[in-house]
């Protein structure tokens, strides 16, 4: 049996007297699309906060690739290749929208400040394929004909989309992505359920927060509900979608 | 032992001095969130209120002393209205802090114009004779402060926590948003706290003048002292700032009777940085946690100036020629010796640019940089015959040097607290300059500096040295402009606008950081090396505090984040004082009002304002704004 991707053993983070996410614990498999799903407040970005030591668990572990990610800071995280996306887009503000896509690919550049300063081959070379890359990302994004528009000029849905382009270009080996279909309409919904299960197929292990649950059941291998902190229920999407707990914890807020 | 006593009681009354100002501080601070670096400046303007009031006009001293304070209020709440409330609005907090900056140099210029550059000491309220209590003596001047200055603690006391004015004050401190949804008119408390702020300094201005005599810049020594005292105490913390001035002044006082009057301020600073590596929020720390998952600092709209490749091309090509021929051209006496002077500072405020336009670092130390490289290299050159080459290059390595130990303390601090461990830097790099006398000179400077030289060629002519700043400008540029179009200047960039999207992409902020302020630092070095062989002498306030403020405006001016603005913020401040010669009086005040003006009404700088035209003119059809279709 392989490692799984993440293991979330027991976490839980408090806030002062609230307890926003309360003993979880749950596995994703590698190469798995998994769904994070509860209705407001359920604590599900504060379980991505925690995994990525963002606001650490107060008790608890979490492993990626077998590995414990206890007391690594964000940047460790990132380079052991896990990387996340925020609910509210934070794409740079002051920059283009391929500079953007560019930041993203920092952890892979070889070339070292000073061979970037001084234009040497290497580096050149290095920044043109970047480009190219980022570039074909934002095609395939439907950005590429913004892409040297200021990144906070475009409108919500366009950013959280140049978020998770900007993500891929980290070559990350699991996204966490919080969110990722608020702000779209029906058919840039429709794309990125295509795009994600396309990044899903070369190898990438995705979890993802989302309300939509026609998006969260068309492209799900696995649903993990979260309710006031708790992990309600996991499973496939169709078991899930029977649960009653699952239907119980949505009452009044989702059809 | 009654010495040691009678010390106390001097820093007691220097120290109640401070605390005032450090009270106005802490004031400020927690209504508005920013520290206000121009407080310092209000005490001097009180006490030359009173210089007119009292000795010109012989009005009675109390009569003279609230009219001097009434009017140094009314003249803050104008400045206060037109620029620091609009300010605090609409700026990210660190900017905010660099047009206090601002402020500070302008109220030094307007004292200059008005008071001229004497000191000034007022005479004492009740006569010359001193108190004597046993065996101590005090100057009956200091009950007067002593007394006035516990009696404004106790009425802002009373004000801020038993009046519902005082409530409302609190209210805005406590939560801004909160304070607007009560119907409290948060931008009259924050320019109520300015006032008050104002009235503090010129109330304690014009009780201490008597005892130490002021001049125009005095200013900038009681805002670096009131605030390592509040940095000390915990700003934010009115008891903090009662503590920690009392407690520099005493200390400081100690020190200059104990060690070396040289270095009473050397310590304190030491001190304070000591501090700050130790509890960066002081003793009584104050002041809310913050949720640290959303941005901290107001979203920095700036503009966005992307050349086309060709279009830059030909700007930098266009600009060198023009720049290069100048010296062959018939120029008027003394251009051309501005014109390098303005060249070898735009070398520093590129470093500047690096640090503060792209990774986003206020620093107000950069002179502290400029005062290492030109020291080292003046000294090694001069006293040990080092070639003045070999001589510029132990500059700039003992800045970097430098810089990687002011970075131990700033690593850990962001924002204004930022800024403030560099100013404190640029501060005791001052002191040193000032006090290591047998090394540097002293006040009085350091002279027969040789000039620059290559192998046998010399730069011994105007033109020569101009030619070799504009050779070093441009080179600088030109590998600078290489970093920022590539991964380095986008991380910088990163850094910048969003630390923490940066770190969860695997930018190690902390490294970049250090790498802008050793850029920084070494080209603030070379700049400040040049500057010695180019005037072939070099004193302390050739490159103390208030040139790290010019070098400010001076990149603000031109344009943040653009590389080459800076030299047209450098050509303006220089030039014009040279090429209308009855400005020069009015220069530091125009600096300090073109700064704040530059930073509320033309945020992109003067060469960004151009750029941005130049690149609009290169868009064609492609969009810039607007959404993908739906
Ligand atoms: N930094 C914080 N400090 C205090 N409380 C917090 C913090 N972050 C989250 N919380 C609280 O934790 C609970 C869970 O919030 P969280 O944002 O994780 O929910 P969510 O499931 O992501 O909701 P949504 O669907 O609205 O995004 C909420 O009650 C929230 O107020
Ligand atoms: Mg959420």
């Amino acid at each position: 049996m392989t490692t799984p991707a993440l293991e979330v053993a027991a976490v839980s983070r408090r806030f002062g007297g609230l307890l926003a996410v309360d003993g979880v614990t749950f596995s994703i498999a590698q190469g798995g699309l998994s769904a994070l799903i509860g209705p407001n407040g359920a604590g599900k970005t504060t379980l991505f906060n925690a995994i990525t030591n963002l606001f650490p668990p107060t008790s608890g572990e979490v492993r990626f690739m077998g590995r414990s990610l206890t007391g690594l800071d964000a940047r460790r995280i990132a380079g052991l290749g896990l990387i996340r996306t925020f609910q509210t887009a934070r794409v740079f503000p002051g920059m283009t929208v391929l500079e953007n896509a560019l930041a993203g690919a920092h952890m892979h550049v070889g070339a070292t400040a000073l061979a970037q300063m001084f234009r040497l081959p290497g580096a050149r070379a290095e920044e043109r394929a970047l480009r190219d890359k980022a570039g074909a990302l934002l095609d395939l994004i439907g950005l590429s004909a913004f892409r040297d528009a200021a990144a906070t000029d475009l409108p919500m849905g366009a950013q959280k989309n140049l978020e998770v382009v900007r993500a891929l270009m980290a070559n990350p080996r699991m996204l966490l992505l919080d969110e990722p279909a608020a702000g779209l309409n029906d058919s840039e919904t429709a794309d990125l359920a295509a795009l994600l299960t396309a990044i899903r197929d070369i190898g990438v292990t995705i979890m993802v927060v989302e309300h939509n649950m026609s998006l969260v059941m068309g492209i799900a291998d696995q649903v993990i509900v979260l309710d006031a902190g708790k992990l309600v229920a996991i499973g496939a999407p169709a078991d899930i979608q029977a649960d009653r707990r699952v239907i119980e914890a949505y009452v009044g807020l989702e059809d | 032992m009654t010495g040691f006593f009678q010390i106390v009681i001097g820093g007691l009354l220097q120290g109640g001095v401070f605390a005032a100002v450090a009270l106005g501080f802490s004031l400020v601070y927690r209504v508005t969130g920013v520290v206000n670096l121009s407080q310092g400046a209000f005490c001097v303007l009180g006490a030359m209120a009173m210089y007119y009031f009292q000795v010109a006009f012989g009005w009675p001293t109390p009569i003279a002393a609230a009219a001097s304070v009434v009017s140094v209020v009314a003249f803050g709440l104008i400045v206060g209205a037109t620029t620091f409330v609009p300010a605090v609005a609409k700026l990210p907090v660190s900017s905010t802090l660099v047009l206090t900056a601002g402020l500070l140099t302008f109220f030094e210029g307007v004292a200059l114009i008005v008071w001229g550059n004497q000191p000034y000491a007022l005479p004492p309220f009740s006569g010359e004779a001193p108190v004597s209590f046993g065996a101590l003596r005090v100057p009956s001047q200091g009950l007067w402060l002593a007394g006035g200055i516990a009696a404004m603690i106790l009425a802002l006391w009373f004000l801020v926590y038993r009046t519902a004015l005082g409530r409302a004050l609190q209210a805005c401190a406590e939560n801004a948003m909160a304070a607007r949804l009560m119907g409290i008119d948060t931008p009259r408390m924050m320019l109520l706290s300015f006032g008050l702020a104002a009235a503090i300094g010129a109330s304690s201005g014009l009780l201490v003048a008597p005892i130490t005599s002021l001049q125009f810049d005095s200013g900038g020594f009681f805002t670096t002292s009131g605030f390592i005292a509040v940095a000390i105490g915990g700003m934010g913390s009115f008891a903090g700032s009662i503590v920690g001035g009392l407690l520099l002044g005493v200390a400081e006082q100690l020190a200059a009777y104990y060690v070396s009057s040289l270095f009473a301020n050397t310590l304190a600073l030491l001190l304070l940085l000591a501090m700050l590596l130790w509890r960066p929020n002081g003793m009584f720390s104050s002041g809310p946690v913050r949720r640290v998952d959303v941005r901290s600092d107001a979203v920095v709209h700036r503009a966005l100036i992307r050349l086309p490749d060709g279009r830059l091309v030909a700007l930098g090509l266009g600009l060198l020629v023009v720049l290069g021929v100048l010296p062959v051209l018939p120029l008027p006496n003394g251009v051309l010796s501005s014109l390098t002077i303005s060249m070898i500072l735009f070398i520093a405020v590129l470093g500047l640019d690096v640090l503060m336009g792209w990774a986003g670092q206020v620093s107000l130390g950069q002179a502290g940089f400029m005062a290492i490289g030109g020291y080292t290299a003046a000294i090694l050159a001069t006293n040990y015959d080092w070639s003045p080459l070999a001589g510029v290059a132990a500059g700039m390595a003992l800045s970097i040097a430098c810089a990687l130990a002011l970075s131990l303390v700033t690593g850990q601090l962001r924002g204004h607290y930022l800024a403030l461990a560099t100013l404190t830097f640029g501060l005791l790099v001052d002191s040193l300059t000032v006090g290591l006398i047998n090394v540097t000179g002293g006040p009085s400077g350091l002279v027969g500096i040789p000039s620059f030289s290559l192998g046998s060629f010399d730069f011994d002519t105007s033109a020569r040295m101009y030619w070799l700043a504009l050779g070093v400008a441009a080179v600088a540029v030109f590998i600078l402009e290489g970093g920022m179009r590539s991964q380095f200047g986008r991380a910088l960039q990163a850094v910048r606008t969003d630390q923490l999207a940066a770190a969860a992409l695997g930018v190690n902020v902390g490294r970049v950081k250090l790498a802008a302020l050793c850029i920084s630092s070494a080209l603030a070095s070379l700049s400040g090396s040049l500057y010695a062989f180019n005037f072939h002498f070099l004193s302390p306030e050739m490159v103390a505090t208030p040139r790290s403020f010019e070098m400010i405006a001076m990149l603000v001016l031109g344009g943040e984040g653009t590389l080459v603005g800076g030299l047209f913020g450098a050509l303006v401040l220089t030039m014009l004082p040279t090429l209308v010669q009855g400005l020069a009086l009015y220069k530091t005040a125009a600096e300090g009002a073109l700064l704040v003006a530059t930073f509320l009404y033309l945020p992109e700088g003067l060469f960004g304002r151009f750029a941005m035209l130049l690149s609009r003119v290169g868009r064609r059809a492609a969009p810039v704004k607007g959404a993908p279709a739906p």
